[in-house]
């Protein structure tokens, strides 16, 4: 049983640990394009960030500040540039 | 990284404390289809059903004739009272 | 009795190349660090191919919900001609 050594799932909390609070992108499924300070996510992609902002052909068009993005809208989030 | 001790409230809230801490508040509801609505949060749940008073509605209308020029269009609405079907919702932000 | 349940398949990817297709058509190439039940991937040293437009991230996280393919050791797309 050599697949319970490396349990993914909890792998997975630990990766969500580890980009919280660092700049993250999250981009949903229908292009747009979200940079902010990662708060939390939860079990359905749910996310909340400090200082959004919206990215449309590389330029920010929106300063939401605070925002929480519903989780069935995200295809992606990225981290750790 | 003064105190070592944890298991008080180093609990991080969830994304939905950010909309629980909205209520009563004026916010901006980004919905599927290029709409907008700002109001007051009366009542929302964890689908992010929302009850919204005081409400202004944007809708974008982008007019994409000639490639090069895109133009949009906004069409606002009034309303008093105003329920949201959690599913088209997109973003929830509070405004400053 | 030795037959792979299809997510033993992918664990059996963490730490190597993988390439996801989207039903979305978007495609991602990068090192398989962790998944979960639903599938949702994080991705290491990723890739995202976006209609031929490449975005290059440290770490992904991608949401399971429209993945629709994986290829262990994949490569990506084949890059569009002219």
């Amino acid at each position: 049983m050599d697949s319970e050594t490396q349990n993914p799932r909890s792998g997975m909390g630990d990766f969500i640990e580890s980009i919280r609070d660092t700049t993250v992108m999250v981009k949903l499924y229908s292009g747009a394009v979200y940079y902010g300070e990662l708060q939390n996510i939860d079990g359905y992609m749910n996310v909340s960030l400090n200082e959004c902002r919206e990215i449309r052909n590389g330029k920010v068009v929106r300063n939401w500040g605070e925002a929480f993005i519903r989780g069935n809208n995200v295809s992606y989030i990225g981290a750790g540039s | 990284m003064a105190d070592v001790e944890v298991g008080v409230a180093t609990e991080v809230p969830e994304p939905l404390e950010l909309v629980r801490l909205c209520v009563d508040e004026v916010v901006i509801v980004k919905l599927r289809g290029d709409r907008e609505l700002k109001g007051r949060l009366h009542a929302y749940d964890s689908h992010l059903n929302l009850v919204l008073g005081d409400v202004e509605e944007t809708i974008y209308i982008v007019d994409d004739e000639d490639e090069d020029v895109e133009s949009v269009r906004t069409i606002k609405k009034q309303s008093e009272m105003l329920f949201v079907r959690g599913d088209s919702v997109v973003l929830v932000s509070p405004t400053r | 009795m030795n037959r792979l349940l299809p997510l033993e398949l992918i664990d059996k990817c963490i730490g190597s190349k993988i390439w996801v297709i989207t039903s979305d058509s978007r495609e991602f190439v990068g090192t398989l660090a962790f998944f979960d039940d639903y599938v949702n991937m994080v991705l290491e040293d990723a890739v995202e191919f976006d209609y031929g437009q490449q975005i290059k991230s440290p770490k992904v996280l991608v949401n399971g919900h429209k993945i629709c393919m994986l290829i262990p050791g994949g490569e990506g797309p084949e890059p569009i001609q002219g």
